[in-house]
């Protein structure tokens, strides 16, 4: 027979004002089974807690319930103060009085009734509890990071200093993504490079970090502690280990005329190439799309040029390799895929992102984003840090930065603020500023966002010390008149129109995750917002969890980061893995599914809606060894008790712990209807 | 139909299979047939009186055909059609099973009929039906006539229910599914219940009251609509077993319908097409996620 303890709760005044929390205590303890009722001002409080712990022992209670929060909030401390009563954790549960209750409405008579209801309903429930026990599963205690930018390259030196081997993919060639195109950074305008490199060849030599370039994840199977990560490495015709990085091919090549990458098509690179100076590894890479050879074998026509391998004298070069693949088992994935920049072009790739036909569409040579601006400020760029004018190299003496493109503007699909503009455009009239010293900088901004340590001194000193001038407004229309680009605008504050010639335009265009995150978030089983970001798993207290167990993210693919931001995320992210890593085995709630063996007909709809790969095939065989049937099997290590193959099994043959068909149903009965 | 018993005779004789199922003459109309021998062959006939669906026979549920080992069952395109449902949702194993598509130029809608096959005779069902012969099948015998054109008596009651305001809607089924006995007849023909256990046979809990009252009735034949959505065949064995006349074909119709119309799924004799329970796209519609 049931002994069923009943705490309700007055949260303060959070309940009790709405609720009549003693007559709640009362009718239920009217209830059949229920032993013990009770209501204090604060459960969750320590002599709350031992109001629990006390009845267990002297009622010789078989099932707690307290009603109070939601589960979310308190359901913790209640299963631990029950287990240190003596009961098993998971015979206590939640009646949600407070969120689903008190919060919701004002009669308090109603509200009164209604929390008998609801507490009543549990008490249903817990009569049917189970005991149930933890489930410890194996962590392999390696993790992968994707994406080898500052925030991967963050993520994989602290969880290898912690003790732990990372894999790190970079999709390029080369490491050190968006950072190491940068001139100089905010707020402290030192040079870009010159901090990030270090971390680049420390990632290199790390005993611990394996890294693989030029590389994407292929698939992903398996649970937190136990990934299986396929991972393509592109053929780059390059043999790795014979390549000493003389670079004795990339100047050999003919085909020298291919927009650069790195220098946002700036620059130019040959069809064999290592895309910067201090690229890690530095290894060149065959652009087989450019490459002569491969071009003249994508036409059926026999190799000709093979400059570059008659160069190389380790005969490193390899026309014939295939993509190859490696299979790596990991516990735990830091997703770090970083950002790309939305460009006003007519033809975007997704249908709800439109271009800007007021600025033509980017036909415009001089109109320039943010990153190719970065390229023409650095030292190691095309121009070698002069500003140039792509158009006919002259050296503008009118520069117009424009805030806020694309960014915040729902029409052009993205509503969201992209965070670093305000602060690089500060940088940018900056650095012209320290080039060009008879130059004027002319900023269109809608409001200067620098929340941040030292960022808002930053901006000031762009427009106090450096003559950036600075119009709130936006502008409305952009063309070319010879070699001047007309711009038409609205001054905000003045209240007028304005118009201006301009020699060069920058661009302060939004940052977009990059393309291919949709695929890799399905790959991963995490989701995405209608941007493409990564979704985390609570935006205050989970930041840089996934709603996958194991799957953690960092940096601008979680939304737009600046450089600290995506450090410290990245940080947080190896804390976790860290933290996932400590024990050898790891503990999952039991609230699991189970396939009832004999009624299942193995039709596998719960697999193909199991989101997280947990239905397996079983067989069940008679003694001689003979198939007699082949079954569903719930892993329990992989499931994550959403449910779904619970509601979806035609025969109802799945239970889900905790939440058992029976359970549901005698919480619908207790309502009476 | 010689055609027909030539390759039983020949799939029976050389050991292919150890059964052909056919149907046969019978006291009242064609009737499904079990043919073990060689011999037995002649007894096969194919003609519009052969409306049932024997691939309900399939089911690994049914354990007197699974003792006769590999079999061959003679198929009409919509029967091919729930035999590819049966290979999708892993009950049979496709190797263990030889198909003899038969062509179809339509079903009589009363098997004990002796009436020729003509636009006032023909079932319902196949009115519109484009399938001439199942792609599924290992062979193809005879010969098939033109088919009957569309749309369906049923198909109109559909547009006229579906034009009727709420109440007169849920009136007309009140009144149909209070007649329903519950004797599961339409469950236990359907090709696609092939459950160990049916959940309207749970009893902890009991979702479906299992008397034949109102409010249990409505649940069962909601649920059984429900499980069949974007599986049902159309083979029309259901309505036609129904004791009581319901017609069962204007809900998993409506339903089939909506499947199609929604996610542009249609019931094929394909098994590699994927089935849309389990099945998600990028463009699948979900303005219901709030």
């Amino acid at each position: 027979m049931a002994r069923i303890g009943v705490f309700v709760c007055h949260c303060g005044e959070n309940i009790g004002r709405t609720v009549d929390c003693a007559k709640v205590a009362e009718l239920c303890g009217q209830v059949p089974g229920v032993v013990h009722s009770v209501d204090y001002k604060y459960m969750c409080s320590d002599p709350g807690q031992q109001m629990v712990k006390a009845a267990i022992a002297e009622k010789g209670l078989t099932g707690v319930v307290v009603a109070a929060c939601s589960p979310h909030m308190h359901e913790k401390t209640f299963r631990r103060a029950t287990a240190g009563g003596g009961l098993n954790p998971f015979l206590c549960e939640m009646a949600n009085v407070r969120e689903h209750c008190s919060w919701i409405h004002e009669d308090r008579d109603a509200a009164t009734v209604k929390a008998v209801d609801i507490t009543k309903t549990i008490v249903e429930k817990v009569k049917r509890n189970v005991p149930l026990s933890t489930i410890r599963i194996p962590v392999t205690r390696r993790a992968l990071v994707i994406g080898g930018g500052i925030a991967g390259i963050q993520a994989a030196l602290d969880i290898a200093d912690g003790g732990r081997e990372v894999i790190l993919v970079e999709k390029d060639p080369s490491i050190g993504g968006h950072m190491s195109q940068l001139s100089e950074t905010f707020p402290t305008l030192d040079c870009s490079q010159c901090i990030l490199t270090p971390r680049m060849v420390e990632v290199y030599q790390h005993p611990r970090i394996k890294l693989y370039s030029y590389s994407e994840v292929e698939s992903v199977e398996g649970y937190i502690g136990n990934f299986k990560v396929k991972i393509r490495r592109k053929a780059r015709s390059i043999d790795e280990d014979k390549c000493n990085g003389c670079g004795a091919c990339t100047k050999t090549c003919p085909n020298k005329k291919i927009p650069s990458e790195f220098d946002c098509g700036l620059g130019k690179r040959t069809a064999i190439y290592v895309p910067f100076p201090q690229a890690v590894p530095n290894l060149p890479t065959i652009d087989r799309a450019k490459c002569l050879l491969f071009m003249n074998r994508a036409k059926g026509r026999p190799d000709t040029c093979k400059k570059c391998a008659e160069a190389c004298s380790k005969e490193a070069i390899d026309f014939d390799q295939v993509d190859r693949f490696v299979t790596e088992d990991v516990g735990a994935i830091v997703v770090a895929t970083g950002y790309q920049l939305y460009t006003i072009g007519k033809d975007q790739a997704k249908p709800n992102i439109k271009g800007y036909g007021e600025y033509g569409y980017g036909t415009i040579p001089d109109v320039i984003d943010g990153l190719q601006f970065e390229r023409l400020a650095s030292a190691s760029g095309p121009t070698s840090g002069k500003i140039q004018r792509p158009s006919d190299g002259k050296e503008p003496k009118r520069i117009v930065f424009l805030q806020c493109i694309g960014s915040r503007d729902p029409q052009k699909g993205m509503d969201y603020c992209s965070k670093i503009c305000c602060m690089y455009v500060a940088k940018h009239t900056m650095l012209y500023h320290h080039k060009v010293h008879d130059g004027q900088a002319t900023v269109f901004y809608m409001d200067i966002r620098a929340a941040g340590k030292g960022y808002d001194e930053f901006s000031r000193r762009a427009i106090e010390e450096e003559g950036a001038r600075y119009i709130r407004g936006r502008v409305s229309k952009m063309w070319r008149d010879g070699d001047v680009i007309k711009i038409q605008g609205f001054d905000t504050l003045a209240g007028e129109p304005i118009e201006m010639d301009a020699d060069m335009v920058v661009l302060a265009t939004a940052m977009r995750p990059q393309p291919g995150i949709d695929s890799l978030a399905q790959k991963l089983s995490v989701s995405y917002d209608q941007h493409g970001f990564i979704n985390e798993a609570h935006p205050k207290l989970r930041p840089v969890e996934t709603n996958t167990a194991g799957v953690y993210v960092a940096g601008a693919c979680q939304a737009p980061r600046d450089i600290p931001d995506a450090v410290a995320m990245a940080s947080a992210t190896a804390s976790k893995v860290l933290g996932l890593f400590a024990n050898e085995m790891l503990e999952r709630e039991p609230t699991v599914a189970r396939v009832d063996e004999s009624s299942c007909a193995g039709c596998f709809h719960c697999e193909r809606v199991c989101a997280y790969g947990a239905v397996e095939h079983k067989e069940i065989k008679d003694r001689a060894g003979n198939v007699l049937r082949v079954i569903a099997y719930v892993n329990p290590g992989v499931c994550q008790g959403c449910g779904t193959c619970q509601a979806t099994c035609p025969s109802k043959s799945v239970e889900l712990a905790g939440f058992t068909d029976e359970q549901i149903w005698s919480e619908i009965q207790a309502l009476g209807v | 139909m010689t055609e027909l018993r030539e390759l039983a005779r020949r799939l029976l004789s050389e050991g292919t299979v150890n059964a052909v199922l056919g149907w046969e003459e019978g006291p009242r109309g064609a009737r499904p047939a079990f043919v073990t021998t060689p011999d037995g062959a002649d007894r096969l006939i194919f003609d519009p009186r052969c409306v049932h669906d024997l691939a309900s026979y399939l089911s690994p549920r049914r354990p007197h055909l699974k003792k006769l080992g590999k079999v061959a069952v003679v198929l009409k395109p919509c029967d091919a059609r729930a035999v590819a449902g049966l290979i999708r949702e892993t009950q049979i194993p496709r190797e263990n099973v030889v198909l003899v598509g038969v062509r179809c130029g339509g079903v009589l809608a009363d098997p004990e009929s002796t009436a020729p096959l003509s636009e006032t005779t023909v079932a319902d069902r196949c009115r519109g039906c484009p399938d001439r012969e199942a792609k599924l099948a290992d062979h193809v015998v005879g010969t098939a006539g033109a088919g009957f054109p569309g749309p369906s008596r049923r198909a109109q009651k559909i547009e006229e229910l579906a034009a009727m305001p709420v109440d007169r809607r849920w009136d007309f089924w009140q009144a149909e599914l209070s007649k329903c006995v519950r004797c599961h007849a339409c469950r236990q023909v359907c090709p696609l219940c092939f459950c160990e256990r049916c959940m309207a046979d749970k009893s902890l809990p009991r979702w479906i009251e299992s008397s034949p009252h109102a409010r249990g009735n409505i649940a069962w034949h909601i649920t059984r609509a429900m499980h069949l959505a974007g599986r049902c065949v159309d083979c029309g064995e259901c309505e036609r077993v129904c004791p009581e006349g319901i017609p069962l074909g204007l809900i998993t119709r409506k339903i089939a319908q909506v499947v199609s119309d929604r996610y542009d799924f249609r019931p094929s004799d394909d098994p590699a097409v994927p089935a849309p329970v389990g099945t998600y796209r990028m463009d699948d519609p979900q303005e219901f996620i709030l």
